[in-house]
């Protein structure tokens, strides 16, 4: 028999504790393409000449950690399924800039139906600049449908 | 055929009001275009019969990338607006050279802090959802 998570354990020792920390350059011509790409006409996000060209609001989430969750977490019952991705923009992420992202587990929370316990695991990514200024924030949310006695 | 409308202001703004449809470009071309930018070369975006094989419908346009059409409408229908959060689900596969549809509508408006809530939703030719959002909008009053 597989135990359920214990989520109060997980919140104890995991939770708002950074366990991955990324660096990142941005380019300027990609960031106009993954602007284009999506659909933005606005020259401050498709033409790196414009004095305002800035990275487009969810460009944040396309940024991965070097690892989905903390380093001791225990082992997951399931398969993680993708539960969707939440991006916060805060400030203008400029071409050039280096980006620190720490990444941290941000909250976790079971949902129960009648096949059985969902557990939501969201990561939140926070993004600054080099001089400190948080840029932007970009979760993760990943499902576990949890079976802890074999059943389909 | 709707008018396409635009705002500029948060008292242009209406609640309920529908915004423009939009039809997204998920050609394999365009959604190659992305993936490079991304840096998401992963052959199940890019590569309709490398998807199958992973048994997928065909080759998908990333989560991320439907994120971002989500933004670039709101700006299509409020070129002024600040997106302050874009939230995402993504319920079912959006696939590749299929046409899809955004469609968005305005759910509260906050006169106080000068935002606008919007939920929005890809479907396919079949009206099926595929990935639904929600986003807070900030405006000029």
């Amino acid at each position: 028999m597989t135990a359920l998570l214990d989520l109060d354990a997980i919140r104890a020792e995991f939770l708002n504790k950074d366990f991955d920390e990324q660096t990142f350059t941005v380019d300027a011509t990609k960031l106009a393409d993954y602007a284009f790409a999506c659909g933005e006409q606005a020259a401050c996000y498709i033409d790196p000449e414009h004095p305002e060209f800035q990275a487009p609001p969810t460009f944040p989430s396309s940024l991965s950690p070097g690892r989905r969750l903390p380093e001791g977490f225990p082992e997951l019952p399931g398969m993680g399924m993708d539960a969707g991705k939440a991006v916060a923009p805060i400030k203008p992420i400029r071409p050039g800039t280096t980006i620190s992202a720490k990444t941290h587990l941000h909250d976790v929370y079971a949902k129960t139906g009648r096949s059985g316990r969902m557990t939501f695991l969201v990561t939140r990514m926070e993004l600054y600049n080099e001089i400190g200024e948080r840029l932007a924030t970009a979760d993760t949310r990943v499902v576990i449908r949890e079976k802890p006695d074999g059943n389909d | 055929m709707s008018e396409t409308r635009t705002v500029s202001r948060l008292s242009d703004v209406e609640f309920g009001e529908a915004l423009p449809v939009f039809d997204p470009d998920t050609s394999l071309d365009n959604v190659k275009r992305f993936t490079v930018a991304a840096g998401w070369n992963s052959p199940r975006f890019t590569d309709h019969e490398a998807a199958r094989k992973q048994g997928l419908p065909g080759a998908l346009v990333p989560g991320i990338m439907s994120q971002g059409f989500l933004a670039a409408m709101i700006h299509r229908w409020a070129p002024e607006a600040q997106i302050e959060n874009v939230d995402t689900i993504f319920r079912a596969p959006v696939v590749v050279d299929e046409p899809h549809h955004i469609n968005g509508v305005v759910t509260d408006i906050d006169e106080d802090t000068g935002t606008v809530e919007v939920d929005l939703t890809v479907t396919n030719t079949k009206n099926e959802t595929r990935v639904f959002g929600t986003a807070r909008v900030h405006l000029p009053a």
